[in-house]
């Protein structure tokens, strides 16, 4: 078990945002404010981890033939005790997300994991994958809806910061550009982001080469 | 399948297994279950008190349930001493708003109150928020009667829609003017 690469696989390398392209129905739908970025990405984080232990341990009791069926039940069972948890303490968090909490048991990203890597590896190290995929998941959607937030409404912590949760004003109310809090902007910077983090790869991987070279 | 498995074993093994599973889950659900239904009913009772004290001042007495509705979107009307508690439902932007209309006894809103909806975030949704903005949208109403009704000044009224939200706007404005007919129609 290699902590720090898998670390880097969530975070950047196998990003399931940025590089598997997974979870795109929530990446696009909830990211217009800070609040909405955090509170998905802890919540798929907390499903991710459970759900890659638990079928981890179960890995060799479960039928290959059923396998999918199992999977589906487990995290759908997970992410139902997230959602009345969430409707009974947090209830904020829960209507800001509505909808997009019981869709998590479609989230690509949980299944996938669960296929790729739990059905395969031990429960520790499952557990770190669930960690650090979730990790990769947050800091993707936060980034994307730190930049949604800012052009669009033109404020910075929505939901968190500011009187009544309006957020920080950055730029003055009449010159954010409203179409990038709607779904045409989420897909443009969505768009924009992968480039970011496909040029930064890019970068990384020159300068292991060059090392290399030198050596 | 294993060497030496019949069939009939082969099948019930994997139904077997899978039973097994969705049976501890259901288990897990129903404590889960069992724990939050009465904290998140409390929460909608409160959430809908809160509502209707918000809109209502000295709260409400009786809920009124023969009421004559035109529009269809009103759902529930409570009497207090100073009026009327109103229960619409207007169709939003993608999905139906639940907002409480407080109306005094002369027929003139009293202030409205938005328990629930699925608005865009950072554009219909400022119309529920607890901002300056959102509070200054929703006290606009706040005097208007049923003599005229009510509409945002895009469609010649008077009401100061939110800016990139006007089907949201739009909406409030008919579940205002909905309450408003159906208080008058009580007489």
């Amino acid at each position: 078990m290699n902590f720090k690469k898998q670390f880097m696989e969530g975070l950047l390398t196998k990003n399931p945002v940025t590089v598997q392209l997974l979870g795109m129905c929530s990446t696009l739908a909830i990211t217009t404010s800070l609040f909405n970025g955090i509170g998905m990405g802890l919540a798929v984080t907390i499903i991710l981890t459970c759900s890659n232990v638990l079928i981890s341990a179960l890995r060799k009791v479960i039928p290959n033939q059923i396998r999918i069926a199992a999977y589906i039940t487990i995290i759908a069972g997970f992410v139902t005790v997230v959602d009345l948890l969430l409707k009974a303490y947090i209830p904020a968090l829960s209507e800001s997300l509505g909808v997009f909490i019981p869709l998590i048991v479609v989230n690509c990203i949980v299944l996938g994991r669960a296929e790729a890597f739990a059905s395969k590896n031990g429960v520790l190290a499952s557990a770190v994958d669930g960690i650090c995929q979730g990790i990769g998941y947050t800091v993707a959607l936060v980034i994307v809806c730190v930049i949604r937030e800012l052009l669009g409404s033109g404020t910075f912590g929505g939901g968190l910061l500011g009187e009544g949760g309006a957020g920080i004003r950055i730029i003055p109310e009449q010159f954010p550009a409203m179409q990038i809090v709607m779904p045409v902007g989420g897909f443009l910077v969505l768009g924009f982001v992968l480039a970011g983090s496909q040029a930064l790869m890019k970068r990384m991987n020159n300068k292991s080469k060059k090392k290399e070279g030198a050596k | 399948m294993k060497q030496n498995e019949s069939i009939v074993m082969y099948v019930l093994r994997l139904a077997g297994t899978l039973f097994l599973i969705t049976a501890v889950v259901a288990a897990l659900l129903a404590c889960v279950n069992a724990v939050t239904a009465p904290v998140i009913e409390e929460l909608n009772a409160a959430k809908t008190q809160e509502a209707i004290s918000a809109v209502l001042p000295g709260g409400f007495d009786t809920e009124i349930t023969d009421f004559a509705d035109e529009t269809g979107i009103v759902s529930k009307v409570y009497q207090g001493a100073n009026g009327y508690a109103v229960e619409v439902g207007p169709g939003g932007f993608d999905n139906t708003i639940t907002m409480m209309v407080g109306v005094d006894n002369e027929g003139k809103v009293l202030g409205i109150s938005i328990v629930s909806h699925t608005e865009t975030a950072g554009l219909g949704a400022v119309a529920a928020a607890g901002t300056p903005k959102g509070i200054a949208f929703r006290d606009q109403f706040v005097g208007m009667g049923a003599e005229n009704d009510i509409l945002v000044e895009k469609d010649g009224g008077k009401v100061d829609a939110i800016t990139g939200a006007t089907i949201t706007s739009r909406a409030i404005c008919v579940g205002v003017n909905a309450a408003l007919d159906c208080v008058a129609g009580l007489g």
